[in-house]
């Protein structure tokens, strides 16, 4: 294995700055836990604890690789469209052609696995810019599942085993879809903390060129973290429809911008290079019990997507002044 | 640098594509070809070029804005308001219109001034601004406008006409203005390299604020021309216009690099995926597939653009 160290290493931030950002967000969910646990009502139980965590997990799922494409300086805009289109085909497995609900699940991930390979492909193939490819495949993955339901097939009927993933607990009252989120997060951090493969990931996202003369496979790593985002979303359609008991054409709409969302507000740079899976984690944190917290103590909803905008332009632009190198 | 036609090869190619489809639909259905249906489409698609002008700028400029349909749905209501209070439509629409810029002036002031990224920038305006308007509307139409609201008070035919002439307007006076004004090459320089822009005297900074606030500026007349097509005005206009403006601009040629490509390419973009939806209806396919279309017609569109340079690189990649 290469030495990807040496790889167009990062200014290295000083220690007090390195890690004010995941700082500050921890702090942020601090502050909102007591807030909310004043100002709203049944905020500060396990079950409110259990239902928080039960509605992030699509959105988790997708952000967790979401993180890994952006710090390569990619981005995945499909993510959304590609959960819908795994849903509705995993529905179609399961009540058309009479698959294993178990079988099904894995046609969605296998959907999911296909996308990323296409993205891949046109982003580290042909090197058309990232946000082109996933925008042309946004509206793909999104029209095939339009078509191939005709705009209105519902898939429903899914048998008790995969509405427990969705809507059951296990014992300790842990809604049964969290395990698989601490999973992923827990693989993720691993792949990015602790492997080379993160250290590449992070390098490409500084500099490609630099990257591959440090002997980093540049289109290997592409394809890995597209294809992760392509199967994340599968699993995501898997948690979706067995969470809401349904797959429709409109499955995951607008998901990709909740996700990008929680990566940025968690410190990931948009350029890439820096960011980290914690702050991910965070960033989701903060988001959720931001729009449970708000429900809770009566406040209109709308207040939670306004607080979340800008949250977002506060954070980039902290995140600005500790230093991030522009690129105008 | 490429010379003669090759620098528009890309505008050839969306041109040589729109015209296989317009052969296909002479040959398959010449009724798609009736006045009545040309003329609904074009009133369809003049908002949209209307709002892929201004994209246009910001993509040139190296920027991107996702916020326009937040944009679109404040300048729709705010005309709607603005009418019901009586104020003659051509003020409304010059009212509206600045609301546009103001708009457009925030991403400018938080992308040029402050050095923010514009796509993470125009993620968090465009949710805090269609939020904002939701809380404030909370979801109800605006109703009951004046009489001289829907096509400008000139009736149908007119109001149409109207629509059309306006978009077209716009496009002419903009794609005069990117080629022959220091303007318009300030632009191009500044999306291309920003530093040897600066170097030369331009200020790339005051281009891409006032790019972001022409953008701003043509979302709220597009919302005008829209708004003025129905009796109503929907609190959830515009979700999705950015994709569709984006892609239009994109499948046109212009570079989301910075720097390169045409109005004349936005033109052809907006109408090429302007007409497959109608077209697929008229040669008897499910309309159903139009928008797995347009993904295939924009992916079709950028690597064709790389395939060339992949070719000639591929042992180094």
């Amino acid at each position: 294995m290469a030495a990807p160290e040496v790889a167009a290493a990062p200014p290295a931030p000083r220690a007090w700055t390195r890690h004010t950002h995941e700082g500050l967000l921890l702090a942020l969910v601090i502050a909102e836990v007591a807030y909310f646990a004043h100002a709203g009502s049944n905020f500060f139980t396990t079950g409110n604890a259990g239902e928080v965590a039960r509605a992030s997990v699509e959105i988790g799922l997708l952000a967790l690789a979401l993180t890994a494409v952006i710090l390569t300086g990619g981005i995945d805009l499909s993510v959304g469209s590609l959960l819908g289109l795994a849903a509705v085909l995993m529905g179609s497995a399961h009540r058309d052609l009479h698959w294993p609900i178990g079988v099904a699940a894995l046609v969605a991930v296998a959907v999911g696995v296909g996308g990323g390979v296409l993205n891949a492909a046109l982003v580290a193939r042909l090197g058309v810019p990232p946000l082109i490819v996933t925008l042309g495949t946004y509206s793909l993955f999104r029209g095939i599942a339009e078509g191939f339901t005709g705009g209105i097939r519902n898939y429903t009927d899914f048998p008790p085993a995969l509405l427990f993933l969705g809507q059951g607990r296990l014992p300790g009252g842990i809604p049964a879809q969290v395990p698989l989120l601490v999973l992923a997060a827990v693989f993720f951090w691993l792949l990015v903390h602790r492997t080379p493969i993160g250290r590449g990931v992070r390098a490409i996202g500084f500099s490609p060129e630099g990257a591959r003369f440090a002997g980093i496979p540049v289109a290997r790593r592409l394809l890995l973290v597209y294809v992760l985002s392509g199967a994340m979303a599968g699993l995501a359609a898997v948690v979706y429809a067995a969470r809401l008991g349904q797959a429709k054409a409109d499955a995951g709409s607008g998901y990709e911008l909740f996700a990008i969302t929680a990566v940025v507000l968690g410190g990931t740079s948009i350029f890439g290079g820096r960011g980290t899976v914690h702050g991910t984690l965070l960033g989701l944190i903060a988001v959720a019990l931001l729009q449970n917290g708000l429900r809770l103590a009566d406040q209109p909803a709308e207040l939670a997507g306004i607080l979340t905008g800008v949250l977002l332009i506060g954070a980039i632009g902290a995140n600005r002044l500790v230093g991030e190198r522009s690129r105008a | 640098m490429t010379r003669g036609l090759g620098r528009y090869r890309r505008e050839l190619g969306v041109a040589a594509a729109l015209a296989v489809l317009l052969a296909l639909l002479a040959v398959k259905a010449p009724a798609f070809f009736a006045g009545a249906n040309l003329r609904d489409l074009l009133v369809a698609n003049a908002p949209v070029l209307v709002a892929a002008v201004g994209m246009t700028l910001v993509v040139l400029a190296r920027q991107i804005d996702i916020s326009i349909g937040s944009q679109f749905a404040i300048c729709g209501v705010a005309a709607g308001l603005l009418a019901k209070t009586g104020l003659p439509m051509p003020f409304v629409t010059i009212g509206v219109v600045a609301a546009g810029a103001g708009l457009g002036a925030i991403n400018g002031a938080l992308v040029a001034g402050l050095g923010l990224p514009a796509i993470v920038v125009t993620l968090a305006t465009m949710v805090v601004l269609r939020e904002g308007l939701r809380w404030r509307t909370e979801g109800v139409w605006i109703q009951d406008l004046p009489e001289r609201f829907q096509w400008f008070g000139l009736g149908q035919a007119g109001g149409r006409t109207a629509i059309v002439v306006a978009a077209l307007v716009v496009f002419a006076a903009f794609a005069w203005g990117l080629r022959r004004l220091a303007a318009g090459r300030a632009v191009y320089a500044a999306g291309s390299d920003p530093e040897a822009a600066r170097l030369v005297g331009i200020h790339p900074r005051r281009v891409i604020f006032a790019a972001f606030v022409f953008m701003g500026a043509l979302t709220g007349l597009s919302a005008v021309l829209t708004a003025i097509q129905f009796i109503d005005v929907q609190t959830s206009a515009g979700a999705g216009l950015e994709m569709k403006v984006i892609a239009a601009v994109v499948v046109g040629g212009v570079a989301i690099s910075g720097g390169r490509g045409t109005l004349v390419g936005t033109l052809l973009g907006v109408t090429l995926l302007g007409t497959i939806g109608p077209a697929l209806t008229f040669l008897g396919t499910q309309a159903y597939w139009e928008r797995a279309l347009q993904g295939a017609v924009i992916l079709l569109a950028v690597s064709t653009d790389a395939l060339p340079s992949f070719v000639r690189t591929r042992g180094g990649a």
